[in-house]
């Protein structure tokens, strides 16, 4: 087993080889990607915490009994993201989300970048546009509100997008295109709500 | 969430599971069957290309103003439909499959259909090109049940005297424009050709040539000949062990008197 310090320095797809070789290596890709994937299930879904865990329970168990079909010429994080975003949506037919909406949860930076990027006023407060892009994004139908999670607030490009969602790169770019569309104009009709 | 606590039950259960990583032969068999597969419909896709090449080549071009109406009932009518259905079926297979490989998803919908379309296009072209849609016609006319009403449907089509088309296999010796013949439901007819001095037969009227016939029903088992064709597609109809029988006899001068005119229909196989 390869040591803390060690693990640190080491490529995804070098701890799955590692993890193959010694299954105790396998802790060391759960603490790289447990916080960054309870992030995204909990954006992905309005489920409490012990069911986020259950179904990140069930990611990693899917990623240990999966090892030998990763494939090195994709990313390991593309790959992981994609066995989370198939399990949180068969968790999501089973568990039948409630119906109050989602607590996603986005960093100052997500909030503007996706503002600038959908060309939309952030404010002057910043909670306040985060609450509206909140709101906006769970207003939409969940192809374009998954798509636009992955594009601003985990921050993944068009390639990885698309290897997580199993879809063509220009099926990616002609999605989010429609999704930033929808949610410009959900956006406006939410402003005037308020 | 608790980290270490998260860790700690992920471990106890991978341990009471019994959990262990699948093995790699598994996956590659999985990614290996998905290709095969593929090769699979891409093969039989190509075959079904060859063998609609090979039936739409010999369908009767030349006579098309003699047995239709129109050159669009000419086009509808003998399109072999079967063929184009079975094609369409591993057409979807072989897309299913490509889009299903590891790397499938990487293509749009329209590259993967076209793709596959144009693949078993060319491959049966080729397999045309080395007689394998003659090979598999051959084949099927000898062996397949409902050959004629199904699979070939032109030979449904060329066998209704009452309608002035005739087919069957030359059962003897062909002199002074007359010779036997035994049609798909075994009757026997003796044909003549037109006492017009200008028609010809050509070389292809010898014994056992398979061979379709325009002209009319002159008598309850005789029929007089206008235009005489050699039957390209469907001629393993009649090396079927049936016909071999009929055309056996006949060539031991055991014909049967010809039984009355079958519906024009009656094609069994």
């Amino acid at each position: 087993m390869v040591d803390d310090l060690g693990a640190q320095n080491l490529s995804d797809a070098e701890l799955v080889k590692l993890t193959l070789e010694n299954q105790s290596n396998f802790l060391y890709l759960v603490d790289r990607y447990k916080i960054k994937l309870m992030n995204y299930v909990r954006r992905l879904t309005n489920i409490n915490d012990a069911d986020a865990e259950d179904i990140l329970q069930e990611v990693f168990i899917k990623v240990y009994l999966n090892l030998n079909d990763f494939n090195p010429d994709l990313k390991f994080s593309s790959w992981i993201y994609r066995i989370t975003h198939n399990q949180v949506i068969s968790s999501h037919r089973k568990l039948k989300a409630r119906p109050e909406g989602y607590a996603v949860n986005i960093d100052d930076k997500s909030a503007l970048n996706l503002a600038a990027d959908i060309d939309i006023i952030a404010g002057t407060d910043l909670e306040i546009t985060k609450q509206n892009i909140n709101k906006v994004l769970n207003s939409l139908d969940r192809k374009y509100r998954d798509i636009l999670i992955l594009k601003f607030l985990e921050e993944k490009n068009y390639q990885e997008i698309s290897d997580i969602i199993r879809k063509p790169n220009g099926t990616v770019a002609s999605i989010i295109n429609k999704a930033k569309q929808e949610f410009k104009k959900e956006f406006i009709r939410h402003k005037i709500i308020l | 969430m608790n980290p270490q606590e998260f860790d700690q039950k992920l471990v106890e259960k991978i341990k009471e599971a019994n959990i262990s990583p699948k093995p790699r032969w598994y996956f590659l068999l999985k990614n290996y069957v998905i290709w095969a597969a593929g090769i699979l419909a891409l093969l039989v896709g190509a075959v079904a290309v060859s063998v609609i090449i090979y039936l739409w080549r010999y369908n009767g071009w030349e006579t098309r103003v003699e047995t239709h109406k129109s050159l669009w009932e000419f086009f509808l009518l003998t399109l072999p439909y079967f063929w184009i259905i079975f094609l369409g079926i591993f057409i979807f297979i072989l897309y299913y499959n490509l889009k299903h490989t590891k790397k499938g998803y990487r293509y749009p919908v329209y590259l993967i259909a076209i793709f596959s379309v144009l693949a078993s296009m060319v491959l049966g072209s080729l397999f045309y090109f080395l007689g394998v849609g003659q090979k598999i016609d051959d084949i099927l006319g000898e062996r397949a049940p409902l050959y004629g009403t199904v699979l070939n449907r032109q030979m449904a089509f060329w066998f209704n005297p009452q309608e002035g088309r005739l087919v069957g296999i030359i059962a003897g010796d062909v002199v002074d424009n007359n010779f036997y013949l035994i049609d798909p439901a075994g009757n026997v007819w003796q044909v003549s050709g037109r006492a017009n001095n200008d028609h010809n037969f050509p070389d292809f009227l010898k014994i056992g040539e398979p061979v379709n016939i325009i002209g009319q029903v002159v008598a309850a088992d005789k029929f007089r000949a206008e235009i005489i064709r050699p039957l390209v597609p469907g001629r393993g109809f009649f090396s079927s062990p049936d016909m071999r029988g009929h055309r056996e006899r006949c060539l031991k001068g055991d014909c049967l008197p010809p039984p009355p005119l079958l519906p024009p229909n009656d094609l069994r196989r």
